[in-house]
């Protein structure tokens, strides 16, 4: 009797926190699993707005054939890793720098950080449109007062040159302060020990920043770094808004390009074993981000 | 010795110059949206810029004719607020469970709860939209509440697990030994002393929604319409009335703004408890 007692307890215990983890993910689950399903299922088929009348053939690989050999897949593609690389490694710097700024005894302490929180709380929308308004060539103050200095006018948006450099601007604008706080909260929890042993020891600052601050805010930066990934490979409202991709696809991310074969082309077989690339290549550098920090978290 | 207090000096100065630097140009196109909006709309385009001008509401009017953007302000609101009502119950719930249980295989599966919230939407909205036709939820909140649960649930676990660390676990214990079951002492224990974690993850959580577009743009027509999809449709074929987007994109603003004066400090903190043990 008391066996039987004890392994039910002991089954109990083993079940308990099921009890409480479980309904997040079968909820999660059961949303994903239809959609997650079904575009599968479609990059397999031809369905286009022309044709899925006379049915939905199967093609088996033919979608992703033809997105491989698409050179403006792979121009997204490149488009996406340039922008969150640039974008990412200015945000991590400035962020640092700001962070370190702000982990000083200031006055209004609490005031400044509301105002530096603003950017990356607002809506997407209102930023893509407010800087479009911004950058507008003819009329934007941004270029009037360029020009009042001697520098002229600068095609922020319609020169494939310079509309990403404009794009990584605003997401800079948008999400250094996201980075900026996490480092600062990173910063605020290092203990002081370490710190104090390296004045007495005579290092010097910039050692003190490279050779403590920066391996003890590993785990906060391999974080950060997780969410700005996420964030920034997906992104698709500002870029919407601000340049639709263009001019010359110069700014057409892999979402933006998804967007233009699944709602304007409505080839969505196409446009699902995109998403499904897409898809692939977000879960494996999150999974490597994931196996780092994990790595992080034993030591 | 003063040549030192001099260094210092500069310094602070330096520092404090930095940082109100930091702070003008995070609020300057956020300022410049707000005095475009009381401007006249043949003003906006003035060259060289007006910076003085007769304040008018005439783009607040224009927005707020035909009581449309009072019912997608609406919107707005309910859809925000369900699906953060919901995310952080079962996200909270989840939460818990990962804070005060040790399991083996704890850290992927609190790492794949973050799947959900990694899928672009681009890539599952057209399922989506297919399985909404088919359910007959096109164009109402229901979709875009449980579409909002996908990033939400991950965010309000992801956020929660740190706050719950927080709670010293002898606490809840001590109220077990008194005859309280364990979700009574989660319930009279520990929910109190999270609340301003819970406060924290709900801002965010309602910002997201809040501020979401792609599937509002995609789900929605003239019924379940949010605000951020009114704001675009000021983008007309003719004209980008201007006025009235940055009219519209102040109001929209305006919850951002309360909750990032009043939150800030949780918010940052439950954004790094993730991140700092």
């Amino acid at each position: 009797m008391i066996s039987i007692s004890h392994t039910l307890r002991k089954l109990t215990r083993q079940i308990e926190p099921a009890f409480y983890i479980a309904p997040s993910f079968v909820v999660m689950a059961v949303i994903l699993i239809y959609p997650l399903g079904y575009s599968l299922w479609l990059s397999f088929h031809r369905w286009t707005l022309r044709t899925f009348k006379q049915g939905i053939p199967f093609i088996g690989f033919e979608n992703y054939q033809q997105l491989f050999s698409n050179p403006e897949f792979w121009n997204s593609l490149r488009i996406t890793f340039t922008f969150v690389f640039l974008a990412i490694t200015i945000e991590f710097v400035l962020g640092m720098g700001l962070a370190l700024l702000l982990n000083h005894d200031l006055k209004a302490k609490g005031l400044i950080r509301s105002f530096i929180l603003l950017p990356m709380m607002c809506t997407n929308v209102v930023i893509g449109l407010t800087w479009r308004l911004l950058f507008n060539y003819e009329f934007g103050i941004i270029n009037y007062y360029l020009t009042q200095l001697g520098f002229g006018p600068v095609e922020w948006l319609s020169s494939p040159k310079i509309a990403l450099w404009s794009v990584i601007l605003v997401d800079v604008w948008n999400t250094t302060s996201f980075v900026a706080l996490m480092l600062l909260a990173g910063l605020q929890s290092l203990p002081e020990e370490p710190f104090e042993a390296a004045r007495i020891d005579g290092a010097n600052s910039v050692q003190t920043f490279f050779y403590l601050t920066l391996p003890l805010l590993r785990q906060t930066i391999l974080v950060a770094l997780l969410w700005r990934l996420i964030d920034t490979f997906r992104i698709f409202d500002v870029v919407y808004l601000l340049t639709a991709g263009g001019p010359a696809r110069s700014t057409e991310t892999v979402s933006i390009y998804i967007y233009r074969y699944g709602f304007q082309a409505f080839n969505l077989g196409f446009a699902s074993a995109a998403s499904y690339m897409m898809i692939v290549i977000m879960l494996l550098i999150a999974g490597i981000l994931a196996r780092a920090i994990g790595r992080s978290e034993t030591v | 010795m003063s040549s030192y207090r001099l260094i210092r000096y500069l310094s602070r100065l330096l520092i404090y110059l930095l940082v109100i630097l930091a702070v003008i140009l995070s609020l300057a196109p956020l300022v410049y949206l707000l005095i475009t909006s009381f401007k006249e709309p043949n003003l906006t385009f003035n060259l060289p810029p007006v910076w003085i001008f007769k304040p008018t509401l005439q783009n607040y009017r224009e927005v707020l004719a035909g009581g449309q953007f009072e019912k997608y302000f609406v919107n707005s609101l309910v859809v925000a607020l369900s699906t953060t009502a919901i995310a952080l119950f079962l996200g909270g719930l989840a939460a818990y469970g990962f804070s005060r249980f040790r399991f083996r295989g704890a850290f992927w599966l609190r790492m794949s709860a973050l799947i959900p919230q990694m899928l672009p939407p681009i890539t599952i909205i057209v399922p989506l939209y297919v399985l909404f036709n088919g359910l007959k939820l096109l164009d109402t909140r229901w979709a875009l509440v449980i579409s909002y649960l996908t990033f939400t649930i991950p965010l309000a676990l992801w956020m929660m697990i740190g706050f719950f660390d927080d709670v010293p676990i002898e606490l809840e214990e001590a109220a077990m030994i008194d005859g309280c079951t364990r979700l009574g002492a989660l319930v009279r224990v520990s929910l109190p002393l999270v609340a301003p974690g819970l406060a924290a993850t709900a801002i965010l959580a309602f910002l997201y929604c809040w501020n979401e577009f792609l599937y509002a743009v995609i789900l929605t027509g003239r019924e379940a319409r949010t605000l951020p999809v009114t704001i675009t449709s000021f983008m007309t074929n003719k004209a980008i009335l201007w006025g009235r987007i940055a009219a519209s994109g102040s109001m929209v603003l305006v919850p951002v703004l309360v909750f990032a004066l009043l939150a800030q400090r949780y918010l940052v903190r439950g954004l790094s408890r993730g991140a700092v043990k």
